[in-house]
């Protein structure tokens, strides 16, 4: 799902956001502080730039790396894996079911063309970390004018 | 390779904890025969920044996800989640032995057993025929 090309830091809720947040604050004091997370596109991502690469996290606690697919066309970055659902989990009596399990699938629009030859791909803790680095930028290409 | 991948439990809380501004994990719990089975989710955090503790009946989760963030020289493009404190408490049943909870950790899932107390089991009670 790739929406818009990232680069600028322009979130047009964040004034609502606030707001919410204030008022959240006011109206459930006892959760003030207490961030919630869940509940978005999973698994959540960040995005960071530099000159020489883009590096992307991403939140993928208890996803075997065997079941994590990264891919790249073009400048857009897809991350496929599956979340295995506990085992033997239709027997299980489960009181509180917050986690989820199954397939997710997430795409960046990369701020770069990368090498994707060169892009490396670390899974720690439940956390991965793709190093995309850019590619060289190339001498633009001069177009012989006929006539 | 054999890793140690437990988790150590106190059984008594040396200073509140603060959740201020913490992450609540997303958990799972069930049930089975001879107690619960508490599944969080703490990315970011390994054995060492977790920790597990009951006190007075109340069981806390506190984890540190630390993961390396790039350096100033790096623009933050799009962020939608950072390293930090994830903290959760629940109040325990009587019927959970305290002594004997457990817990493990593994890519980022924190595992807790919490077994029944040996009374608070279910058991079968034989039904005798009087002749």
């Amino acid at each position: 799902m790739a929406i818009f090309r990232w680069g600028m830091h322009f979130d047009p809720l964040a004034h609502l956001r606030q707001i919410q947040r204030e008022l959240d604050r006011v109206s459930w004091p006892w959760t003030a502080g207490a961030r919630r997370i869940g509940g978005g596109t999973y698994p959540p991502v960040n995005v960071y730039e530099s000159d020489a690469e883009v590096v992307v996290q991403c939140e993928v606690a208890g996803v075997e790396p065997s079941d994590l697919d990264v891919s790249i066309t073009g400048e857009t970055l897809t991350v496929k894996g599956i979340k295995k659902p506990l085992p033997r989990e239709e027997e299980l009596n489960f009181i509180r079911r917050e986690r989820g399990s199954g397939e997710f699938t997430r795409t960046v629009v990369l701020p770069n063309e990368v090498d994707a030859e060169k892009v490396e791909a670390n899974l720690r803790d439940g956390v991965m970390t793709i190093r995309l680095p850019k590619k060289a930028a190339g001498k633009p290409t001069r177009v012989e004018i006929k006539g | 390779m054999a890793q140690d991948k437990s988790v150590k439990v106190k059984t008594t809380v040396s200073a509140a904890e603060a959740a201020e501004d913490a992450f609540s994990p997303l958990v799972d719990i069930y049930e089975k025969d001879d107690g619960l089975v508490l599944v969080a989710d703490v990315p970011g955090a390994s054995k060492g920044d977790i920790s597990v503790q009951v006190d007075k009946g109340v069981l806390t989760l506190a984890a540190e996800a630390r993961f390396d963030v790039p350096g100033e020289a790096y623009s933050r493009t799009y962020l939608s989640f950072e390293p930090g404190r994830f903290f959760r408490a629940f109040a325990l049943s009587d019927e959970i032995d305290r002594d004997r909870i457990t817990a493990t950790v593994s890519k980022g899932v924190l595992t807790v057993e919490l077994p029944k107390a040996e009374a608070a089991r279910s058991r079968k009670i034989e039904i005798k025929v009087l002749e």
